[in-house]
């Protein structure tokens, strides 16, 4: 979540009239920080993660855990340290661990019972760094828990499984149906208090027409009732509006139905930005990266129970999808277009649309032909200089409406700063963002974030993907691969990534070869000569393809299991992991950083064979084995309890000695 | 004469460079990206210069009519007694940024068999090609490999194969090859020094006879994580950074030389002939003297934005046959 700046916030039917302002000035506020930024050269590697909490209360006498929603007074306690901390008065966590390490920061979230943690310095790509990531994962965990009462902690489940049950499964309890939400499953206490959020979320709602709805199909077990309807649906609510959303079809039959913000926004993400040399490596990253978005998601499934029941699905993304999808009926194609400018085939939380690099391999059939954009915008960046694919993609992310507007702020407009701009490209949920320097800070270049992982219940397993994703990248830019398919088949990926226990057994459209064909020097040298960027009569989108000519881009790519994109195929792709291995090979690693990084390559080769299980194959093994579950496909309150305890175990003993969780961290009981 | 092999930069040469399977030797990376080096400056010549009838150099193969001996006439370059395969244009560019922004790693294969006394020679010659080829006036750090030293981190006792007769000391010679190296090092064309498989006995018994301390031992591990607490105390010790590798402690040998220059019909690239005394190449016997291999990686981004090998042979009949 960005800065939160206090203000004025509109309601919805006057923030309407604003949007085409904000729009216009996030435009012209792009156009100047990318004139002043586009030429910055030779930054460093620099990274982050961001890793997001549940706060968890337990209860061991009444057996329950429930949600607390302390965040506030958590996040000022944290804060007071952190001041204290810069005054050089050192207190907690200065252990001798962390020496030379800065304190880490900790963010607000959407929902008030969530924490994100981020280190307190950049990492680089200095390996003694990466040997820091987990231990100071475990640090961040450390410091959250002791700013909190003695039964709370932070865990990294992506979803609290009884959020929005009848039960009291928050505390403070707070009755449901708030007039931001309206929701008939969780009150509007849930969200962070400041109005940047329920502006947020009423915002959506309204523009909208009807509350958000989220169907997220049940999980058939044995005794599982057919047709499924879901039992805590309250059809008799007369208390908003919205409350007729149900009883004009918003619950469907088999599915688990939800309708607030904080059914998707209260999800925790495990995400990582990587600063680029210049905008060009910056562009090329996040078309490269684009591809690996499914992939990944499959590989960190973490999320089978939605509100008490197990649901068909591994993974949170399509959820919170729907939790902050603001189109309207029109906009959705379910209404004849009449008043708004045109149909949207996909929420502003989505897998990203378009490719941005001016890269000679990027064909003109990988892009989306019916991608909608603005096309005035693109003619108002163009004219500003910027060029044709970078003009298209913040074409389509303005076709969006500002949600949250300041009255404060539409007084002037200000091109030195970049609030206007980051009001539409922030609400631009994408699983890939390219991030342009923000325009006060001369010392931060270009970056791209990788947003589709869920979080994983270990710091390990969490210091794992973040360090294999920062090892791709360079693998990337070392052997300058490319993994370009054409984007739709990405879009399709992602849909696939959903399915029940799809890191086994759904195959994923990925490209055959990685590699550039060999040019030898003198031929090298000829076409990097004259690499001038045309976009005239061939298929690449940037330069005329390399002879000999390109067959159909269909040929480029096929349907692979996750196995075979991670680990490789005798005869076709050759691995991520393979591929990472061969750049270490490469480089000056000493011994002790080889065993970890070993260690992570390991876990990430097993969850990819089926070895080790995902987190939400072992969430699903654990509610069947349970011995009050039903296999009705609820997921009682003494069941969320005891798995709320084993998660935190897990999170303490990794696993070790066949301790609860071996299944997914160890592969084996000793 | 002598034989100058190079890859180019493997890092943009695809697949067959990169990738090896858990099964293959771990040499294959430079066999692999010689052999499809070798292939596209033959394709390159085959399209670009039809007419290049009167090969000037002298790789005149027996049989002229042979096309691959017409091609290997202007896809390879001889110059002072030395024939370039493939043919290296030093002119060309090295890399991208100034040199402040690269680590430049160089790590040179002594190979088994040949004469310590050499060494010197091999060295500055070695050091030469990649200075020349990267456009950089020094190195960041040299690994030396010697032939014959086998780390086990099981035992920590590195275990040396049986000293090939004709050669009186393997110890002394290593310390007088580590002169050469101390006296490039004076000279700034060396910023640090390293050795690869030594122990820690090897290692404190080399130390004293040292003016320039190594800064890095490299060693190869199998399964990663044994490593010797010894090592890593004594390491630890002397300020001695332990690096991991993944290379071949045979990593040209002398059969896949022939086997990769030979004729073409036999898969190699048409230079040698395919037995010493044969007619359909060049004539003689073929002793590889030394690899090197070197990579320039952007410091702060983790780049690796060249890697290639150079290796040297010796061929003709004056080269003897090995024992």
């Amino acid at each position: 979540m960005g800065l939160l700046a206090l203000g004025t916030a509109l309601e919805w039917s006057e923030a309407k009239k604003k949007a085409g302002q904000v729009r216009q000035w996030g435009i012209e506020q792009l156009l100047a920080n990318w004139r002043r930024a586009k030429g910055k050269e030779r930054d460093a590697l620099l990274w982050g993660d961001e890793v997001e909490y549940l706060v968890v209360a337990l209860d061991d006498a009444a057996k329950k855990a429930r949600l607390s929603l302390a965040q506030a007074e958590i996040l000022k306690s944290l804060a007071q340290d952190e001041a204290l901390w810069k005054a050089g008065s050192c207190s907690n966590g200065g252990n001798g661990d962390h020496d030379g390490e800065e304190p880490p920061h900790f963010h607000p979230e959407f929902g008030r019972f969530m924490l994100e943690a981020t280190p307190g310095q950049p990492w680089g790509i200095g390996f003694k760094d990466l040997l820091k990531v987990e231990s100071n994962m475990k640090w961040r965990r450390e410091v959250a828990k002791a700013h909190m009462a003695p039964n709370e902690s932070p865990i990294t489940l992506t979803t609290f499984p009884r959020l929005g049950t009848k039960d009291d499964y928050i505390q403070p309890y707070y009755p449901p149906s708030g007039p931001a939400l309206r929701s008939q499953f969780v009150p509007d206490e849930i969200a962070n208090p400041h109005i940047r959020f329920p502006t947020l979320a009423a915002n959506i709602r309204s523009r909208r027409g009807r509350k958000v709805e989220l169907n997220v199909p049940v999980f058939k077990d044995r005794n599982t009732p057919s047709p499924f309807k879901d039992p805590t649906v309250n059809y008799d609510l007369h208390q908003w509006p919205e409350d007729a959303d149900v009883r004009n079809g918003a619950a469907k039959d088999d599915h688990v139905y939800m309708d607030a913000m904080a059914f998707g926004m209260g999800s925790c993400c495990l995400q990582i930005t990587f600063q680029a040399k210049n905008m060009t490596e910056g562009r090329k990253l996040y078309d490269q990266l684009s591809p690996l978005g499914p992939i990944l998601l499959a590989l960190t499934a973490a999320t089978p129970i939605y509100k008490g029941f197990l649901v068909d699905t591994d993974v949170r993304w399509n959820q919170i999808s729907g939790a902050v999808d603001d189109r309207t009926p029109e906009e959705l194609g379910e209404a004849p277009l009449k008043n708004d400018r045109w149909r949207i085939p996909k929420s502003r939380y989505a897998s990203n649309s378009t490719y941005i690099s001016q890269d000679p391999r990027l064909r003109k059939e990988y892009l989306d032909p019916d991608l909608v954009i603005d096309e005035n915008i693109k003619k108002r960046l163009i004219e500003g200089g910027m060029d044709d694919l970078l003009a298209t993609h913040f074409a389509h992310l303005f076709i969006r409406d500002p949600l949250v507007i300041f009255s404060e702020d539409l007084e002037e407009l200000d091109l030195n700063k970049g609030d206007h701009f980051e009001n539409l490209q922030s609400t631009n949920w994408q699983h890939m963002r390219f991030k342009p320097p923000p325009s006060d800070k001369d010392d931060i270049g270009w970056r791209v974030e990788f947003r589709s992982m869920e979080i994983q219940m270990t710091d390990f397993e969490n210091a794992a993907f973040c360090i294999f994703i920062v090892l791709v990248t360079r693998a990337i830019l070392s052997f300058d691969l490319n993994f370009y398919i054409p984007i739709q088949r990405t879009t399709e990926n992602m849909e696939t990534a959903h399915a029940r226990n799809a890191v086994l057994d759904q195959k994923f459209y990925f490209r055959k070869d990685p590699f550039v064909r060999r040019a030898p020097r003198h031929a090298a040298q000829h076409s990097s000569n004259n690499s001038a960027f045309s976009s005239t009569t061939s298929s690449a989108v940037n330069t005329p393809p390399p002879s000999p000519p390109l067959g159909p881009v269909e040929t480029e790519y096929e349907l692979m299991t996750i196995a075979e994109i991670i680990n490789g195929c005798s005869d076709g792709f050759p691995g991520l992991i393979p591929l990472v291995e061969s750049y270490l090979n490469s480089v000056n690693v000493d011994v002790e950083t080889r065993c970890f990084l070993a260690s992570y390559l390991d876990l990430i080769r097993k969850r990819a064979d089926g070895t080790l299980w995902t987190g939400a194959k072992w969430i699903r093994e654990f509610v069947a084995k349970h011995p009050s579950y039903q296999h009705d496909s609820v997921v009682s309150e003494e069941i969320t309890y005891d798995l709320i305890k084993a998660v935190e175990e897990v999170t303490a003993q990794e696993g070790k000695n066949g301790s609860v969780g071996w299944e997914f961290l160890r592969g084996k009981k000793n | 004469m002598k034989l100058i092999l190079s890859t180019s930069n493997i890092m943009k040469g695809g697949r067959p460079s990169v990738i090896r399977q858990p099964q293959q030797k771990s040499n294959v990376e430079l066999i692999t990206s010689l052999r499809s080096n070798f292939l596209a400056s033959q394709q390159i010549d085959h399209n670009g210069a039809d007419s290049h009838a009167n090969g000037t150099n002298g790789t005149n193969g027996a049989n002229g009519t042979n096309s691959d001996a017409n091609g290997s006439s202007s896809w390879t370059l001889e110059r002072d007694g030395a024939l370039y395969i493939p043919a290296i244009d030093f002119a060309q560019p090295g890399l991208a940024e100034d040199r402040d922004q690269y680590d430049i790693t160089v790590k040179l294969f002594y190979l088994p068999g040949i004469p310590a006394s050499r060494r010197c020679a091999h060295t500055r010659e070695a050091i030469d090609l990649v200075l020349k080829e990267l456009h950089v006036k020094s190195i960041d750090l040299l690994i030396v490999s010697f032939p014959g030293i086998l780390f086990d981190a099981d035992d920590d006792s590195e275990e040396e194969e049986p000293e090939p007769s004709g050669e009186p000391d393997h110890f002394d010679s290593m310390v007088q090859t580590w002169r050469v190296l101390e006296s490039l090092h004076e000279q700034g064309m060396i910023a640090q020094l390293g050795v690869a498989e030594f122990g820690s006995e090897r290692l404190a018994r080399f130390l004293p006879h040292t003016k320039v301390k190594p800064s890095v031992d490299q060693i190869n591990l199998k399964d990663c994580c044994v490593v010797p607490k010894s090592l890593i105390l004594y390491a630890k010790q002397e300020q001695i950074q332990l690096l991991t590798h993944n290379d071949c402690n045979d990593i040209l040998p002398v059969g896949t030389t022939r086997e990769l220059l030979g004729p073409a019909d036999k898969g190699g690239a048409g230079i040698l002939a395919s037995a010493p005394e044969a007619h359909d190449g060049i004539q003689g016997h073929v002793e590889p003297q030394w690899v090197v291999k070197y990579t320039a990686v952007v410091k702060d981004r983790g780049v690796v934005e060249n890697k290639g090998y150079f290796a040297l042979a010796d061929v003709g009949t004056c080269v003897k046959p090995r024992p």
